[in-house]
């Protein structure tokens, strides 16, 4: 669909989150494999299907540093370190009762600090359990935390599929094992389609499908993916409400369809409508609702921090 | 003694006058429950905390926006708690340390001895009744406020129809005269003059009611009263319009057990009478009260008694001593009055003469002559709509003592007549206390549409005549309930000293005035929707206004409803 000159779009997301759409490198072409043949050749949107699944459960986890930590050992220059909460949940959601709940919300609290050093921080009733990055580069710190989030969120997830839920997850799915998990993308950075099958993307509707592609098909971690559009907005271009999904391809190509047709088909009935979500359609409304309890769960941040210059002051470390 | 319902909300601050409580699933709280909590005090120890349910809120926690709720109730994406709340306004704080409850304090529902603590009604020296909450146990006033001892009169407000002012009124009386062993020495010989002024609701006050059911008795029971209807009421009517020799009462509906009533020319100059035909607020404005003033008291000083003609006068200038015995030595241009009509040419004679001399100055006093014609209009406009109520004869008066409730019928007369009436009944109860200078015996009057006869605009005879019971009644024991449409409408002096406050659906309108101070904000928002047979009530003993339901009465209230079955049948002749 050549145009003549350019459209302008204003991004329905909050600036703060950046774009669904934002390339790294010009949506830099993918440097893993993709084959986009494992479904079809001929490239269409595929209509969804529902197959009528009881439940869906949604997981996902948040993530905040509470403070900012100095570890001063009397030699050398101080050390960085940060108190950091995530909460990771699962909104399940019974599509026969209609009713949604939020389950398993569990927090995290960590000490991570850097230098090698590990302190534990008690902030009553929080307690912050030490972690240590070897290297003194404030990144890392937020690195292993961020990790720390994701391998609770993987666990969530693993645990729930294997007592037999149909999961989506909001990232990409980081697990080789054949578990009916569906991750999900919000953003795109890497364009894994060119030519003749990306324009199959801007003739999604919402309810339809790409084809399946497989990603990384050599290497221990191939997955299946596919991208379907949430919502048609208003004026939109040609990729609102594109999101990117994925499974394990350890499934096989047969669960791999199943659960990304019933994907195509329930994924845009719980999309966030655009006044409702500050990254709508793509936020979906279980996991922004979600979103919202953890935070909640992590306490407030002003009295979070109180508490921990307090024992930070019994500790005789200085925050 | 208690259960629990629910704990303090920690999102809104609680005060010492309200908080909001958060309702545990498993229960629930609703308008005018009691609750209290049980607050642990630093440096004091435990206080209680009493209050009641003055809003019930319920809502989505989660939900941010209208549609919100489709995508929780509907297709239940979304997750959210319904989440349920009670306002609660503070009644009562035990000991008195004014502390404001904590958030996350356990809730329980007020029940048994909490319940009366609730309602200070563990306080009150004579709890009487005056209705059911919503939980069916009895409601009370404390009824030193009622009697005089710490405050005194009742006032009810409400549209007519739906308020059901005047069956509250009646009920109260019924547990007034119901329950002596709560009202004390002041249900010794207590008397109660009601008034009738429209339709025919209070003539059947002695007759069973035939709807009345037994699931009614149950709450008559829990007040403590059996249902049935008032044992001791006599009723009493004006005299009949050209009844001829016979004085028979003018009572359309009712026909038996009623008696008439009226009065003399002797008693009429006695009693100063005259005034009672001047209540029209604008009479006050223009000079007819000073003509009235001063033909009232010539009255006084000429009228003498005829010999062998009881009741009638005849007007002749007194002596020094004034008229000491009946006179029957009657000139034939003597100026009689027998009846109405010839008060009123006696006095146009001595005021208006007509034939071209010079009126009596003793009579008229320096006022233009236009002012004594409009006084003389007055009284030929008087003499048609009431000159019945007034003729020579023996004596036939309201005899108050006869039965514990007099009932009078007016509702027949016009309104010049029936103000007539009220002042003239309500002169003679005031004036029998003054005498006594005794607050005992009680005398109680219930006056319905009392804005017609002490009107918040300008000023009458029976005007401060009611203001005058509203201030020192209380002390002389003649305490009023009064109802009326609308408290603003009412003198303001009349409104003010009524210690108990009872209002049943008011206009909306009416309801934001500030004569309704005393209601909560929620509770002038329910008293546009109050149905019938539920009423507000304030007492200054209770902080916070109570609403209570009252039973349907067991006396009937109009003639269909009079019960036959016990009635003797005529045609069984012993």
């Amino acid at each position: 669909m050549p145009e003549s000159s350019p459209r302008v779009h204003v991004e329905g997301w909050d600036p703060s989150y950046g774009s669904p759409v934002a390339p790294d490198e010009g949506l830099a072409p993918s440097e893993s494999e993709v084959d986009t043949t494992v479904e079809t050749a001929a490239w269409a949107p595929i209509p969804g299907e529902d197959d009528g699944i009881d439940e869906v459960w949604f997981v996902d986890g948040i993530r905040r540093v509470d403070a900012r930590l100095t570890i001063d050992d009397g030699e050398g220059m101080p050390i960085s370190g940060i108190c950091g909460s995530h909460a990771v949940g699962a909104v399940r959601w019974d599509r026969v009762g209609r009713s949604s709940s939020v389950e398993h919300a569990r927090i995290d609290r960590l000490a991570v600090s850097g230098g090698g050093h590990a302190i534990e921080i008690v902030a009553p009733p929080m307690t912050y359990r030490a972690a240590s990055v070897a290297g003194i580069d404030p990144a890392e710190l937020v690195t292993l935390f961020h990790g720390s989030m994701r391998t609770a969120e993987a666990r969530l997830t693993a645990g729930l599929a294997d007592s037999g839920a149909f999961v989506i997850a909001d990232g990409p799915v980081n697990d080789t094992r054949p578990r009916d998990v569906v991750g999900y993308i919000k953003t795109h950075r890497v364009a894994y389609l060119t030519g003749p099958e990306a324009g199959t993307i801007r003739a999604l509707t919402p309810g339809t499908r790409t084809p399946l592609f497989l990603l990384g098909a050599s290497g221990s971690f191939a997955r299946y993916s596919w991208y379907q559009r949430l919502a048609v907005g208003p004026e939109g271009h040609g990729w609102y409400g594109i999101v990117r999904a994925e499974v394990a391809a350890a499934v096989g190509l047969e669960q791999a369809r199943l659960l990304a047709d019933r994907s195509a088909v329930l994924l845009p009935g719980v999309a966030a409508p655009a006044h409702t979500d500050a990254r709508a359609p793509q936020n979906l409304v279980p996991i922004g609702a979600l979103e919202r309890a953890l935070r909640r769960e992590l306490g407030d941040q002003a009295l979070v921090l109180r508490s921990l210059r307090s024992a930070s002051v019994a500790l005789g470390a200085v925050a | 003694m208690t259960d629990r319902v629910g704990r303090v909300l920690g999102t809104q601050r609680s005060s010492t006058r309200e908080f909001q409580v958060l309702i545990d699933d498993d229960a629930y709280l609703q308008l005018d429950d009691l609750v209290v909590v049980p607050i642990e005090v630093p440096g004091f120890g435990e206080v209680d905390t009493y209050g009641i349910v003055t809003e019930a809120e319920a809502e989505y926690e989660g939900a941010s926006f209208a549609t919100d709720t489709r995508r929780i109730a509907e297709e239940g994406t979304l997750p959210a708690e319904t989440v349920r709340t009670a306002e609660v306004a503070i009644t009562r704080v035990d000991p008195e340390v004014w502390v404001s409850p904590n958030p996350g304090v356990s809730v329980s529902r007020a029940t048994g001895d909490a319940r009366d603590k609730a309602l200070y009604a563990d306080d009150m020296r004579r709890p009487l009744p005056v209705g059911v909450g919503r939980d069916g146990e009895p409601v009370f006033v404390d009824l030193d406020f009622f009697d005089g001892r710490k405050g005194g009169h009742m006032s009810i407000s409400g549209i007519s129809g739906v308020a059901t002012k005047t069956s509250f009124a009646l009920f109260f009386l019924r547990l007034l005269t119901g329950r002596p062993e709560i009202v004390g020495e002041g249900a010794n010989n207590l008397r109660v003059l009601v008034f009738n002024v429209k339709g025919e609701d209070l003539l059947w006050l002695d007759k069973p009611n035939a709807l009345f059911d037994e699931s009614d008795r149950a709450v008559w029971d829990a007040l403590g009263v059996e249902p049935g209807p008032f044992p001791s009421v006599g009723f009493w009517a004006p005299a009949r319009q050209g009844g001829g020799g016979v004085v028979t009462p003018d009572a359309s509906g009712r026909m038996t057990d009623i008696n008439p009533f009226r009065w003399t020319p002797r008693e009429f100059v006695d009693e100063g009478l005259l005034r009672f035909l001047f209540t029209d607020a604008s009479d006050t404005r223009n000079q007819l009260s000073f003509v009235e003033e001063r033909v009232r008291s010539q009255l006084r000083r000429w009228a003498a008694d005829i010999a062998g003609e009881p009741g009638a006068v005849v007007l002749r200038q007194p002596g020094p001593g004034g008229h000491r015995e009946a006179v029957s030595n009657v000139a034939a241009d003597e100026l009689i009055i027998r009846d109405f009509s010839d008060l009123v040419s006696v006095l146009e004679r001595l005021l208006d003469p007509g034939d071209g001399s010079d009126p009596d100055l003793a009579w008229t006093g320096r006022v233009q002559s236009g002012t004594v014609a409009a006084f003389v209009r007055r009284l030929y406009a008087a003499q048609t709509r009431l000159g019945h109520l007034i003729a020579a004869g023996e004596s036939i008066r309201i005899d108050r003592q006869r039965a514990q409730v007099s009932v009078v019928a007016i509702q027949n007369l016009h309104d010049l007549a029936q103000r007539f009436v009220v002042g003239a009944l309500l002169q003679e109860v005031f004036d029998e206390k003054e005498e006594s200078g005794q607050r005992l015996p009680l005398s109680v009057v219930v006056l319905d549409e009392l804005n017609k006869y002490a009107p918040r605009e300008g000023s009458s005879p029976l005007k401060e005549m009611l203001i005058d019971i509203a201030q020192r009644g209380r002390s002389l024991g003649v305490l009023l309930v009064g109802a009326q449409q609308s408290a603003s409408r009412v003198a303001q002096e009349v409104m003010e000293n009524a210690a108990i406050r009872v209002a049943g659906r008011l206009d909306a309108a009416e309801a934001e005035r500030s004569e309704y101070g005393w209601m909560l904000p929620s509770t002038r928002a329910r008293a546009r929707l109050l149905k019938p047979g539920t009423m507000v009530v304030s007492q200054p003993a209770i902080p916070v206004p109570l609403v209570v339901n009252f039973p349907f009465p067991p006396w009937a209230t109009r003639a269909e409803e009079v019960d036959h079955t016990d009635d003797p049948d005529p045609f069984d002749v012993v």
